[in-house]
């Protein structure tokens, strides 16, 4: 199985890629000008921010990065393109020849190019809208060599590129969109424009399934394009007119070439080598350690500035507790009072994790307790009696005569005790 | 002293504006200079005209097409504000051209200019109107276009001084697009003073256009005329004995004068042909009659439909060259024109900088004597593109030329073109200036005189 993709990556830069125009404006229509609607006479005009960023995920995906890069026409009619051509990078792309790193393989990046957005189309009944407002908007495309060969490297991949986009300053978590393309057999199908990381994981799902089935029943797989459908859960064949005979790309004569060398980019952030360090060394959770801190900048830096100074347990366990209770944004100096307390001991809640926040001296004295012990304790005492979960399904008081048992043999505050029966509840029994 | 200094200073009637629009108004009929003529209540400055190429603010710009019909800008071009910014002037109209500047004599045009010296003869293209106004008009300047010899020809058949500077020192923005890479906006004028003095308003940065930059324009005269065999060898008989004359008068105004053979210079034209030709094809895609222009009224038709009927408006060359345009520029023989034809490019502009390095390039503008509009019919669109064989060659390249009026045979003009190095741009200017102190231009008409 071969699966490649082109992932289409929308830059956070305050104007458009060629005009003045606003980015992202919700308004629709409203952040438009000649440029954007193409009127005739109007010229391009590069954004150098969305330029730079470009070179930042060129250089984090280990790309060649030529001297210079240049731009294209790509001509085709459609009603969301104004100009009925699209301005995009060909031979000179601001990347090529890249990699990157998956659990222990290498995926291969095979082009990164800068190009615009066309205007977004919303199909009605008996009429379409055309807002313009993205029209323009500027777009990194990541074109990967079809070395992806399960769904699960796929959803791996995808979440190893988002992490280093969003430490680079580009955050894609709702509107990643790309192309799939997908080969069981030599016929290379490509799913065109899949919105959202599910719903890519799904439509490469139902792709595979489909075309393992056709293969199982000796059927030949065509070559196409396919569209997914989110509502019907499958892939579903579409017309494709257009191929790069018709596209008759020309440079682009209103832009000029662009030198890449005077673009110093920004240190890329790898966070699975860091979790796969951190995991050696200080004998955490991998995939915990990761799930932390994959797109979570203060995290990251929390566990890089206390590594070594505390017990990385401890420092995990403060993270997700203020994760879990915190009202207010990760800081330092709280996680480290935290993770003294929970060095001397003490349980975390909801009510000292509160208290940290406001400031407040929490006496530790009161609340030392080892957690450890109280699970042990109120699993042994539901395995004694099943019973137990299946009235609790019905009658959540049915638990409480646990609490009380696990109360007379540890004199601990009793909401700590019903906040681990709680979490044992769901995560070890799922009810 | 520059027209714009001498109009003035001179005292007018108070009815000189409105005399002076009913007049223009009434040539116009004949001679169809202008697609628009501004109201006269806005016509109180010195006037200047616009090629219809050029976006100007609540002005109808159509560029000649039908499928711009009533397409009125919400932005002017960058000269356009150039201009309105110094507040001395006024924008008389926008000029006729051939469609999107698709021409070289005037005639794709459906209201098709005239010759102001003689009605029978075509008033060469594509900024075929703005060349009609300065040859009408006693005061006058017009912002003019070229693409491939669409300043030169028309200055030629009209007897004006026509100006195509260095590619990228005059700003394209709101210039509707020909062909980006050769577009270049220029001046038709009365005199070389005209010239200088607009040339110094328009020119310049804009960070609205990345190919337009500030570089100093140079005045370096080394005093030697270059003539072209090639250039030279194919031109009409009564054309080249007048030419020689005048290189005669150079040689006696202290010129040098060489002769170089340079037969690479042949390949201008095809190269010239394929990139402006792919490059409109793209520029062109635009034109679905969706927002702007030619009005469908058949909404419910398919997208594909829609703007294939809306298409169909375009005039019978600009289909030709989208047709031509848009198959050179296809994947599977892009490599054989479309590359090749940059590749020559670069090498032309490397081959004739060298030639332009030792001195200055001058020629006839156009290999033919004005033609008549039932020889036109004649030609085959082949021999009309071989035409361009003297104009083609500094235009592909960007350098810098001027056409002016050298001589009138059978009352018709005759008009010389001289080429020079990139950014030497005042240097041809004042070779004009030079010649206009020995030689004096006629005019038939001569609106607005004072
Ligand atoms: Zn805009």
């Amino acid at each position: 199985m071969k699966i490649g993709l082109e992932v289409h990556v929308g830059l956070p830069t305050k104007t458009k890629l060629f005009c003045r125009c606003k980015a992202y404006a919700t308004e629709p229509n409203t952040a438009i000008c000649p440029i954007c609607t193409g009127l005739p006479g109007a010229k391009p005009m590069l954004n150098k921010k969305a330029l730079e960023l470009s070179v930042d995920i060129s250089n984090a995906l280990n790309c060649t990065i030529e001297k210079e890069t240049s731009f294209v026409r790509k001509v085709y009619f459609y009603p969301d393109l104004p100009k009925s051509f699209q301005i995009t990078q060909k031979d000179m792309p601001v990347g090529h020849s890249g990699t990157l790193k998956i659990n222990n393989k290498v995926i291969g990046i095979r082009r990164i190019q800068l190009e615009e957005d066309p205007a977004k189309i919303l199909r009605e009944d008996n009429y379409t809208l055309i807002d313009y407002n993205r029209s323009g908007q500027p777009l990194v495309e990541i074109v990967t060599e079809p070395d992806i060969t399960s769904e699960d490297e796929l959803r791996v991949f995808m979440n190893e590129l988002k992490s280093i986009l969003y430490y680079l300053g580009v955050d894609v978590d709702q509107d990643i969109k790309a192309d799939l393309n997908i080969s069981l057999s030599d016929s290379r199908v490509e799913i065109k424009n899949v919105t959202g990381l599910k719903n890519l994981i799904d439509a490469a799902k139902y792709e595979i399934q489909r075309q393992e089935k056709l293969i199982k029943e000796k059927q030949k797989i065509s070559q196409e394009t396919r569209s997914y459908s989110e509502a019907k859960l499958s892939t579903i064949s579409s017309r494709e007119k257009e191929s790069d005979e018709e596209y008759g790309f020309i440079f682009e004569p209103d832009l000029t070439t662009y030198s890449l060398q005077s673009i110093k980019p920004k240190e890329p952030v790898y966070v699975s080598e860091i979790a796969k360090e951190y995991s050696k060394k200080y004998h955490v959770n991998e995939s915990q350690l990761l799930e932390i801190i994959s797109f979570d900048k203060t995290s990251l830096k929390i566990i890089q500035s206390f590594a070594g100074k505390y017990e990385m347990k401890s420092i995990l366990n403060a993270i997700l507790s203020f994760k879990r209770y915190g009202k207010s944004e990760l800081k330092e100096k709280f996680i480290e009072k935290a993770i003294k307390l929970i060095e001397k001991g003490s349980y975390l809640d909801g009510e000292v994790i509160s208290a940290l926040e406001k400031g407040k001296e929490i006496n530790i004295n009161n609340n030392v307790v080892n957690t450890d012990e109280i699970d042990s304790e109120i699993r042994s005492i539901i395995n004694k009696n099943k019973q137990l979960l299946e009235d609790y399904k019905t009658n959540k008081k049915a638990m409480n005569s646990v609490i009380g048992m696990v109360l007379k043999k540890f004199k601990t505050n009793p909401r700590i005790i019903s906040e681990r029966l709680e979490y044992i509840l769901s995560n070890e029994f799922k009810v | 002293m520059n027209s714009y200094e001498e109009f003035s200073k001179k005292d007018k009637p108070t009815d000189y504006f409105i005399k002076l629009s009913e007049e223009l108004s009434k040539l116009n009929e004949e001679l169809n200079a202008f697609n628009v003529i501004s109201e006269s209540s806005k016509i109180n400055k010195f006037p200047i005209s616009v090629k219809d190429n050029l976006c100007i603010k609540d002005m109808e710009t159509t560029a000649s097409s039908k499928i711009l019909k009533s397409y009125i800008p919400p932005f002017d071009a960058t000269v356009v504000s150039k201009i309105r910014g110094k507040n001395n002037f006024s924008f008389l109209g926008k000029t006729n051209m051939d469609e999107f500047g698709f021409g070289s004599f005037g005639v794709n045009s459906e209201k098709c200019p005239k010759n102001p010296f003689n009605t029978s003869y075509v008033s060469g293209g594509s900024s075929s109107g703005s060349a009609i106004a300065t040859s009408i008009l006693k005061y006058h300047i017009s912002i003019a276009e070229s693409t491939g010899g669409s300043i030169s020809t028309p200055s030629a058949f009209c007897g004006v001084v026509g100006f195509t500077p260095t590619y990228g020192s005059v700003s394209r923005y709101g210039l509707i697009d020909y062909s980006n890479s050769l577009d270049k906006i220029g001046i038709m004028a009365r005199n070389s003073n005209d010239i200088r003095f607009m040339y110094d308003i328009i020119k310049g940065k804009d960070s609205y256009d990345t190919t337009c930059v500030d570089v100093k324009c140079n005045n370096e005269n080394n005093k030697t005329i270059i003539l072209i065999d090639e250039l030279i060898k194919g031109i009409n008989p009564e054309i080249e004995k007048s030419f020689l004359e005048l290189v005669d008068n150079f040689s006696k105004m202290g010129y040098k004068i060489k002769h170089k053979s340079l037969p690479f210079i042949e390949k201008a034209i095809a190269s010239y042909y394929i990139i402006a030709m792919a490059e409109a094809s793209t520029n062109l895609a635009k034109y679905t009659g969706f927002k702007y222009g030619f009005k469908n009224e058949n909404i419910s038709e398919k997208y594909n439909e829609f703007f294939t009927t809306s298409r169909s408006n375009f005039g019978k060359e600009a289909k030709r060259r989208l047709v031509l345009g848009t198959f050179v520029r296809s994947a599977s023989v892009k490599d054989m024109y479309y590359s090749k034809a940059l590749k020559t490019r670069t090498l032309l502009i490397n081959e004739l900088s060298k030639v332009l390095n030792e001195g200055f390039i001058l020629s006839p503008v156009m290999p033919i004597k004005t033609p008549k509009f039932d020889e036109i019919n004649k030609f085959s669109p082949l021999e009309v593109y071989k035409t361009d064989i003297l104009t083609i060659p500094p235009n592909l390249c960007g350098f810098p030329h001027i056409a002016f009026p050298y001589k009138y045979l059978n009352g018709m003009p005759l008009g010389a073109q001289l080429i020079t190095k990139h950014w030497n741009d005042y240097a041809i200017i004042d070779i004009v200036f030079e010649w206009e102190n020995n030689f004096k231009y006629n005019f038939k008409y001569n609106l607005g005189s004072l």
